[in-house]
């Protein structure tokens, strides 16, 4: 009966790969087509194509050279970044000797008294602890309302798509004056008083629960026969089935709490120690003498793992906006 | 475990059914229904965490700023709160801070919104062609969704930085006026929908591009076979097909835009008053927030955030209804 079950999970597994396979070969097919009709090169078609390079290279200039111009900088020291600022030179890297010298000011300036190291920390340790978190809460809610039988399921069900399709102005306001009367916005509960609001997202529900619905009911079955209970089913069978939509909702969540900045900027207004590197930028742009080139090397470091994240995870990310056009 | 089967698969033949010996697992009825205990008790134990944490942080808070809007709570007298009824609407329709924040706001809406609409389109469109390095252009337009909110306001805060900025440095080297740019009220709420609109364009392109790809380019070929030019073809075939994404689109960048926030409270920290005293980017999320959290008034707070989801909601609606008439 073992045999039957891994079959099945196997079975199910097969078919979702031939998504993705099925859309490459659809994707050979239409660049074949593209050949198959040889275009004839008149003037009017090489007039309008170089038009067309010309207007899209002006369009990736404007779009790229305030964050070339960003990278570039942060590979200066400051005094060099202000004396070419007139010049083109801007535009280009410092001499290979200075391209660290901001990023090394960044960690050793007095004047940030070398926290920027532990707000990194605190960026990723709440970035972990949210993601690990958002990823059980709603994984586990979602499979209870898609699988299990329980009194109350039609109503949470329905609450849970009412709170995804009513905009409500969810201000931040009425969350600190819950927070304040748990006595969750205290110097030491702070932190929790941060991450725990955030765990919980009716959306990511609504993703999850539309995921569960569509894995074949045998393999639990199979599972059940077996002698396996719901939450062994769940953590060994579910969750390796879904690994797709995880990973959608891990990274979507990662960007979230990465990024994440009116809120973590009030809980931690007074807590330099605590404050999440998007909340330290303030520090670093305040600090005396203004050091331009440092706040550069500052914004490039917490655009790093949001680029990585969208350099290797393109897949997931555009199944999570083609998810939210679904909507 | 065979009766763990058939309770399974036949849903409608329960009853037919012996009973558990299973003491753990027995049948109860409730509302009409019939559930087993042992599968409810699991159910209602993996929904918990999300139950418990959404009634807190996601109910508890709607209901907090729907009571707290007729009361007179303060963010320190939380313990001890009066109703005061009317007071805090009647003050707030009178209240020209409001109404000029709700004036800055819907000015951002009205220009950022078609702007970034239009943009992206235009974007989604140069690339849908077949053209060599159209990875490249992809990537160079999208660079920007990349930054958080808070990286792209400290980063134009610099640019547009009246002393050591690039645009100023760029302007004096063309011999032209430096420009106050962030601290003039006359430009700063242009700018922050140009900083606005540069960061998220490229998100909605790839929306409209994955739209755009949908589309059967043998419709383009009958079209041009009887005589359609190319904007013939764009009114009556590219539109047509992408109005579902455009709308969807449109409706969730309408959301975003009223929610404006963190660009103005990053880039003009003092809400930039003019020479008549008023102050030019003070959104109403913002002006929602600083009355709850810098003057502590979570009564008027919440009235102005009542009036404004009110306000939100019957925009939503009818931009909905408007649409749906279009279908």
């Amino acid at each position: 009966m073992a045999d039957t079950m891994l079959l099945k999970k196997r079975a199910f597994a097969a078919e979702q790969q031939t998504g993705p396979v099925r859309t490459e070969e659809a994707v050979g097919s239409e660049a074949i087509a593209a050949q198959k009709p040889k275009k004839k090169w008149t003037a009017k078609k090489i007039a309008s194509r170089v038009c067309l390079y010309f207007w899209m290279a002006v369009l990736a200039v404007l779009f790229l050279f305030p964050v070339w111009w960003m990278v570039v900088n942060s590979m200066k020291s400051n005094t060099e970044l202000i004396a070419q600022l007139s010049s083109m030179k801007t535009f280009l890297p410092g001499a290979i000797t200075e391209w660290f010298t901001s990023y090394g000011n960044l960690f050793t300036s007095e004047a940030l008294s070398g926290a920027i190291g532990r707000a990194i920390l605190n960026s990723v340790i709440y970035c972990a602890i949210t993601v690990a978190g958002v990823l059980l809460v709603n994984s586990l809610a979602a499979y209870a309302l898609s699988r299990i039988k329980f009194p109350g399921a039609g109503v949470i069900t329905t609450i849970v798509l009412l709170l995804i399709l009513v905009p409500v102005e969810t201000s931040i306001v009425p969350q600190i004056v819950i927070l304040t009367r748990l006595g969750l916005t205290q110097p030491a509960t702070r932190m929790i008083g941060y991450l725990i609001p955030g765990l919980v997202s009716p959306f990511y529900i609504f993703m999850f629960r539309s995921y569960f619905v569509g894995i074949p009911k045998e393999i639990e079955e199979a599972a059940e026969i077996d002698g396996a209970g719901k939450f062994r089913t769940f953590f060994v069978m579910i969750i390796p089935l879904s690994k797709a939509i995880f990973a959608t909702v891990a990274i979507f969540t990662f960007m979230g709490a990465w990024n994440d900045y009116v809120f973590a900027q009030y809980i931690f207004s007074s807590n330099v120690d605590l404050m999440p590197l998007q909340v330290f930028l303030q520090q670093v742009n305040n600090a005396q003498p203004k050091d331009t080139a440092m706040v550069m090397a500052a914004l490039t470091i917490s655009t790093i793992p949001i680029a990585i994240v969208y350099i290797f995870c393109q897949r997931y990310i555009v199944e999570g906006v083609s998810f939210s056009g679904l909507k | 475990m065979e009766e763990i089967r058939t309770a399974e698969n036949g849903v409608g033949s329960a009853e037919a059914q012996p009973r558990s010996p299973k003491s753990h697992n027995r049948h109860f009825r409730l509302f009409g229904k019939d559930y087993r205990l042992y599968d409810s008790l699991i159910g209602l134990g993996f929904i918990a965490p999300a139950l418990v944490l959404g009634i807190i942080f996601v109910i508890a808070p709607m209901v907090v700023s729907l009571s707290y809007a007729f009361t007179d709570a303060t963010m320190q007298t939380l313990d001890s709160v009066h109703w005061n009824n009317f007071y805090n609407f009647g003050k707030a329709f009178t209240d020209p801070k409001m109404w000029n924040a709700l004036g800055n706001t819907c000015l951002f809406v009205v220009v950022a919104v078609p702007l970034q609409l239009a943009i992206a389109l235009g974007l989604a469109l140069l690339l849908n062609k077949d053209v060599k390095g159209n990875t490249f252009f992809r990537w160079a337009y999208f660079c920007p969704v990349m930054l958080s909110l808070a990286v792209t306001s400290f980063l134009w805060m610099n640019l547009l930085n009246e002393q050591e900025g690039l645009f100023n440095g760029l302007l004096s080297a063309m011999g032209l006026p430096k420009q106050g740019f962030l601290n003039d009220p006359e430009q700063a709420m242009m700018l922050i929908v140009l900083v606005s609109v540069w960061q998220g364009a490229g998100y909605q392109m790839l929306i409209f591009l994955s739209g755009l790809k949908n589309i059967e380019p043998a419709l383009y070929e009958a079209a041009s076979l009887d005589g359609a030019n190319k904007f013939q073809q764009f009114l009556h075939i590219t539109l047509p097909a992408i109005l579902p994404t455009m709308s969807f689109v449109l409706v969730t960048m309408l959301i975003g835009a009223f929610r404006l926030i963190t660009q103005p409270m990053i880039m003009t920290p003092s809400g930039l008053p003019n020479a008549a005293g008023k102050e030019v980017t003070t959104t109403m999320s913002w002006y929602i927030y600083q009355q709850g959290l810098n003057y502590y008034d979570v009564g008027f707070s919440s009235a102005i955030a009542l009036i404004y989801t009110v306000f939100l909601a019957t925009i939503a609606l009818g931009l909905r209804k408007a649409m749906d008439v279009k279908d």
